[in-house]
């Protein structure tokens, strides 16, 4: 979230749109609902009709998979009828600036395409610069090559009627959506978008989430209290997770995982040291050598100095044009390609698309390691339906591990709050901490290293590696103080005008503030992101509970820690005007007093804009210090374009001739089959977890929640339902090309059929939830069965929102 | 002192994620059942001797081809008027001190006369026991001045807990800012209940909640009417016959007539 | 024994009485107990309120089957009214609250015993069934349940009523009845005064049976 919970209640309009808000996140809902009784619209626009849509004042329905043809047209939508926020769309995006003239679009295409590495050269996808460097502007954005205008352009064709057509949303339901939410344009009015899994399980992800963020850019929603685009992270720590690099190609604090050819640390910080130079831009990202230094000492210590590139060389490094995401190690394991494999909190039998290629992929590992709280389709997959244990050599191992109450330390909300949370209550049995199981396995091979040598033996042997407690267990708090990092050794820091005193800081304190880090090896830093969540004398703010609001916007500054320093919504620069008045008086978040910034943690210390010497743009952690609308970092365009899902009902895509993303990866094994437009599976299908169950199911061992949802149902609307003769309650087969799972029906008037360039369409969803481990008989109902390995190619995430299927009664 | 509490349930607020329903599980120590899916997100099918509070999910179509999303937080309504505390033989069904309807399970014989005699159809018979189980809106806990553990796991506000005027009028407040269909269910009837609602549509459109509950008549006949009757009868025979005996005297046999059968021995 | 007495019943007959008698009893308080909660403490008695209701329940089978006896037993004489010297005993309500001139001579039972054995037998078969769908009520809905308990407190107060009435006659009311269900033999003079019609036609038919004669004979 760029903002946080309970900013929600801020909000004068709220798109739900690719979130089940009130059902996965209902904590969330408290404050959404706070916000509509201070009158603010409530939109859900989702495939389903779902416990949130029953609390929204609207709900529309669209096809899955269509929300960038969605937001596209509201985009066009609000350019048309000048619904933006003209000062911050001048001032705080790159809305101005001019795109170089080797960029194109043509028929579904940004230039630099290349067709056979399914990829582009992004060389062309620039902005203008002066002979200073500096992006050339043209406030009056009427330039034809400005990225407003480019905008303009690349939407002409989401017009109300393509739309409608694609999305099986009416032009009415449309137009109440696009002037509703176009509203939050004005200065004072605040309008923000709640997204989860919804918007992320697409071929065209990230893309979705781009459209949103020009919007809001558009309407000037960004950074300001009850605006931002809030990404719902899911229980029990997701965003802490991802801060601290639970991806394949970041390492925490989202720096960059490198590659095999950037292989010394100098070429690592030239790739990734953000450049700029604007006088007006902060250009944050300029420090990333300080980040990145003070990582690699926390990780190897002493070991690391300026000498061995603080031990760059010991840091993994991904293959060139290689990528390491699930689907792809999925993909390895079933190729027979992967020897061993850690399910860590994981169960990918269920979880994972194509549940038979995952299967089949298990059966050919050496050996598997699941870390979980319970057994599950993982752990026992060799004895699970359809698998004859006799001819499985997987050697599976499964470590108890201590449920998230059970074990001490910090969890972070979507909001970035990283809260410290304590032992309600000491694990089951053999079961350990996360923390110890991880410990245990690393003294193992360090031991095993020493004793035997073996290949590069270095990276082990040197790391910094003093997590325990006397009594040898897991110290929780050593390992939060490496996150937050240490001063290496005294740092005497002068005032160069003397003005103020000496700044003193020695060795083993707490680095206060990521500000404070340095490039020298000086100090290290584990997630620089977390510096500052130690107080340098070492108490600890995430255990912070103050309750004071001073502000009355819910900001509590005194509760726990929120990165980046405990800003509570970021970029809020942008929520004042050039002088640092705010644009809405009555939700002053920050506003200019004097000679500093009073209200929340500002985003950077500089004067406001109108400052022409001092003044800084608001965007500070990007290079040209505004908002991208023009956006080249995604890899399918600066521009987000509508494609289909890699499965849909339609054979050609109305806005251009590729049909699907042209930048995804195809796999090729021969269970990864893929059937668009096939009359044997004429229905969308989308999947989702409900309420009372988490993932992929360990709850499914809690009788009362059980008990509540015991078994997997598809959903199905009342004229489909009809049409195949089912009633409801009764079993139905759901059949993809890659799979069928058998399920209760659960006729529904909630899920209606829609118009889709002339055709009716029907949409039908079920949990994935389910499996045939526990209860004890259950069936293999795993929806993932149905799904396809594909997904986006920004971040892998797989597209379990949109596929085709075909439902019978079972 | 009054204490008398009333129970709020904002149905408007309601998102369904039945964290009541587990947390009335959990602080009352029920057990779950095993259940079946049968078409709905509602299970328990319907309020059992372990389910003391459900939510009931209910599909509406309105005219206009809008479509409605019903949930009610169903469960005991702790009626000041409670028909089950009328009919139980021993009291223990009882209300306490915060007004609302509580049992005492030593005293309880599993006589089920409660069962049909509720207008909500909230009491159910333990078989493993053969004692009711119904809600007792968490008496242990308000003794202790905490809320019901429904009302504590309510994210969205939806149920809240306070003294019968602050309820009544955010109630009504609730229904004047929602306008439309929207009222007050609980006040009107069976000398009101400590469970009021915040209905969104009319009482007649949801599903198993009566939109005029009261004490059933028979109930009235059998209380009211019979019971005393039982007694004044046997004591208006009972005097009567007295009456006669000292008025009319006994019907005395004419004794000559003993021996008469004498003269055959 | 005193000789010259005359035999009004038989042991089954008086063992089938006094089953349900008692029973019926037993029932009404036990009955009592649960409808006011004043009498509560009478469970105390049998070790508790469960108890009582256990008991009632069981109590109210053996009545069921009390009752079944009665009526196949008592059916034909105490079921059925004659008339016309039935209706006119009603007319002078038995002589027993106006002094008659002239009352019908009376059978074997007089049409108030008949009115206290089809109260018994329509009331006590009203409570055996009200009574079992309300200890078994799977099933019914809750209407039926509902009439089910009006029936039953109904069912008592007539029976309770008609209980005290039965009682005051057998005993102050009407001396010289009790032996009839304690011995079986009965004063002829009671016979005499109160079911002479039986006398005679026991005389005509040769069933009359004194003590002291025939094989009562000493």
């Amino acid at each position: 979230m760029t903002n946080h919970y309970i900013d929600l209640k801020n909000s004068d309009c709220i798109l739900i749109m690719g979130s089940n808000a009130a059902e996965n996140h209902p904590i969330a809902f408290k404050w959404i609902l706070k916000a509509k009784d201070r009158g603010a619209k409530l939109i859900h626009v989702d495939p389903r009709f779902t416990r949130t849509s029953a609390r929204c004042d609207y709900h529309v329905p669209l096809r899955s998979g269509t929300d960038i043809a969605f937001l596209g047209g509201m985009i066009k939508h609000i350019i048309d009828n000048n619904l933006i926020q003209e000062e911050y769309v001048k001032y705080y995006t790159n809305a101005s600036m001019i795109v170089s003239s080797g960029f194109d679009f043509k028929d579904g295409l940004f230039s630099g395409y290349n067709a056979e590495k399914r990829s582009y050269n992004k060389d062309t996808w620039t902005i203008e610069k002066d002979e200073k460097g500096v992006p050339i502007r043209d406030y009056t954005l009427q330039n034809p090559r400005c990225v407003y205008q480019m905008l303009k352009k690349h939407y002409e064709r989401y017009t109300l009627d393509a739309v409608s057509s694609i999305t099986g949303v009416s032009k009415d339901d449309l137009l109440k959506v696009y002037n509703e939410y176009g509203a939050t344009g004005a200065k004072d009015k605040a309008g923000t978008e709640c997204y989860a899994l919804g918007w992320t399980h697409h071929t065209v992800g990230s893309q979705i989430i781009r459209t949103m963020s020009i919007i809001q850019l558009l309407l000037g929603n960004m950074g300001i209290c009850g605006g931002g685009i809030n990404a719902l992270r899911g229980e029990p720590n997701v965003q802490g997770s991802t801060d601290h690099a639970i991806l394949y190609n970041i390492l925490p604090g989202y720096l960059k995982m490198p590659t095999g050819s950037v292989d010394t640390l100098q070429k690592y910080l030239d790739k990734y040291t953000s450049k700029s130079s604007d006088p007006q831009s902060a250009n944050w990202y300029q420090n990333y050598p300080k980040y990145a230094v003070s990582f690699l000492k926390a990780v190897w210590g002493d070991k690391a100095t300026a000498d061995n590139e603080f031990g760059y060389s010991w840091l993994p490094k991904m293959d060139d044009g290689k990528h390491y995401s699930v689907l792809h190690t999925i993909d390895n394991m079933y190729a027979g390609k992967i020897k061993g494999f850690f399910a860590y909190g994981s169960n990918i039998a269920v979880s994972s698309p194509n549940t038979t290629k995952v299967r089949k992929g298990l059966a050919k590992l050496k050996w598997l390691v699941n870390v979980n709280i319970f057994d599950n389709e993982t752990a026992s997959f060799w004895k699970g339906p359809g698998m004859d244990p006799k001819t499985i050599d997987t050697e599976v191992f499964l470590l108890p591990a201590a449920a998230s109450m059970e074990k001490e330390g910090s969890q972070s909300n979507s909001g970035r709050w990283v809260q410290w949370r304590y032992k309600a209550a000491n694990p089951p049995g053999d079961a350990l901490s996360d923390g110890d199981i991880t410990m245990r396995i690393i003294d193992a091979l360090r031991e095993l290293y020493q004793k035997e040598g073996g290949a590069f033996p270095e990276q082990l042997l040197n790391l910094k590696w003093d997590y325990k407690t006397p009594q040898g267990t897991f110290d929780v708090v050593k390992a939060s103080k490496m996150i937050n990092g240490h001063y290496t050794r005294d740092l005497i820091i002068e005032d160069p005008s003397g003005k103020n005193p000496k700044e003193v800081n020695l060795k083993g304190e707490m680095v206060p503030s990521f500000a404070k880090l340095m490039a020298d090896g000086s100090t290290s830093s584990g997630n620089w992101l977390m510096s500052g969540s130690f107080e340098q004398k070492g108490a600890n703010k995430m255990q912070k509970r103050g309750k004071d609001d001073p502000t009355g916007l819910g900001l509590y500054h005194d509760w726990s820690y929120a990165w980046p320093l405990n800003r509570r919504i970021i970029y809020n620069r942008a929520s004042c005007d050039l002088n640092g008045k705010p644009y809405n008086p009555k939700m002053k978040l920050l506003e200019w007093v004097g000679d500093k910034w009073v209200g929340d943690i500002a985003d950077g210390p500089w004067p406001p804009l109108a400052d022409q010497e001092k003044g800084k743009l608001p965007f500070i952690m990007r290079a040209d210090g505004v908002g991208a609308i023009f956006g080249a970092g995604m890899v399918e365009g600066p521009f987000p374009e509508h494609y289909e899902p890699l499965e849909g009902p339609l054979t050609k895509n109305p806005f251009s001739s590729q049909l699907n993303n042209p930048t995804i990866t195809i796999f090729k094994a021969d269970v990864d089959k893929v059937a668009n437009a096939d009359a044997k599976f004429p229905y969308v299908c989308t999947t989702y977890s409900c309420t009372e169950h988490w993932c992929s199911g360990f709850t499914r061992w809690q009788p009362w929640l059980l008990e509540m949802q015991p078994e997997c149902y598809l959903e199905i609307g009342e004229a489909l339902a009809k049409e195949l003769g089912v009633k409801n309650g009764e079993k139905v087969k759901v059949a993809s090309v890659r799979g069928e799972v058998k399920c209760v029906a659960m006729v529904t008037k909630r899920l209606k059929p829609m118009k889709v360039e002339g055709k009716t369409v029907h949409e039908v969803g079920m949990p994935f939830n389910y499996g045939w481990r526990y209860p004890e008989g259950a069936a293999d109902a795993s929806a993932n069965y149905l799904t396809p390995s594909v997904g986006c190619p920004n971040t892998f995430c797989p597209e379990y929102k949109a596929f085709m299927v075909n439902v019978s009664k079972a | 002192m009054n204490k008398q509490l009333i129970k709020l349930i904002d149905l408007s607020r309601c998102t369904a994620c039945r964290g009541c329903q587990v947390a009335c599980k959990q602080w009352n120590e029920q057990p779950a059942s095993i259940t079946h899916n049968f078409g709905s997100y509602q299970n328990p099918p319907d309020l059992e001797w372990n389910t003391w509070t459900l939510i009931r999910f209910q599909e509406i179509e309105d005219a206009a081809g809008k479509v409605k999303w019903l949930f009610r937080k169903d469960g005991c309504m702790h009626c000041t008027d409670a028909a089950c505390v009328r009919v139980c033989p021993t009291e223990a069904l009882y209300h306490t001190e915060f007004g609302n309807v509580a049992i005492n399970t030593d005293k309880c014989i599993g006589c089920k006369a409660c069962i049909p005699a509720c207008p909500f159809g909230v009491p159910k018979l333990n078989p493993a026991t053969n004692r009711i189980s119904k809600c007792d809106l968490c008496y242990t806990r308000l003794q202790a001045n905490q809320p019901p553990a429904c009302v504590l796991s309510c994210p969205t506000g939806a149920i809240t807990i306070g003294d019968v005027d602050t309820m009544l009028a955010k109630a009504n407040k609730r229904v004047k800012e929602l306008g439309g269909d929207a009222n007050v269910y609980g006040d009107k009837f069976v000398d009101g209940t400590h469970v009021l609602y915040v209905l969104t549509e009319k009482p007649e459109v949801y599903e198993h909640l009566p939109a005029a509950p009261k004490v059933a008549d028979s109930i009235l006949v059998w209380k009211d009417v019979l019971k005393p009757a039982g007694l004044i009868a046997a004591g208006a025979v009972v005097a009567g016959a007295f009456l006669h005996y000292i008025t009319h005297g006994p019907k005395t046999p004419q004794e000559e007539s003993t021996c008469e059968g004498g003269k055959n021995s | 024994m005193k000789k010259g007495m005359i035999k009004a019943t038989g042991p089954f007959e008086r063992v089938v009485h006094w089953c349900v008698a008692l029973s019926c009893l037993f029932l009404c308080i036990t009955g009592m107990a649960m409808m006011y909660h004043s009498l509560n403490v009478i469970g105390t008695l049998v070790g508790g309120m469960e108890n009582l209701k256990v008991l009632h329940n069981y109590c109210g089978i053996f009545f069921a089957v009390s009752l079944l006896f009665t009526i196949l037993m008592w059916w034909r004489e105490a079921g059925l009214f004659s008339f016309p010297e039935d209706m006119q005993w009603i007319m002078a309500a038995g002589g027993y609250l106006w002094k008659v001139e002239k009352m019908p001579e009376v059978g074997k039972y007089n049409p108030g015993q008949k009115m206290f054995f089809l109260a018994v037998a329509i009331f006590g078969i009203v409570m055996v069934a009200s009574g079992l769908i309300i200890w078994f009520p799977d099933g019914y809905t809750v209407d039926t349940l509902r009439l089910m308990y009006v029936l039953h407190a109904l069912g008592f107060v007539v029976i309770f009523a008609f209980f005290f009435v039965h009682l005051y006659l057998v005993t102050i009311g009407a001396p010289g009845s009790a032996p009839a269900m304690f011995t079986g033999w009965v004063t002829r003079g009671w016979v005499k005064t109160q079911h002479p019609k039986w006398l005679k036609e026991m005389e005509k038919d040769g069933t009359l049976i004194v003590y002291g004669e025939g094989k009562y004979r000493k």
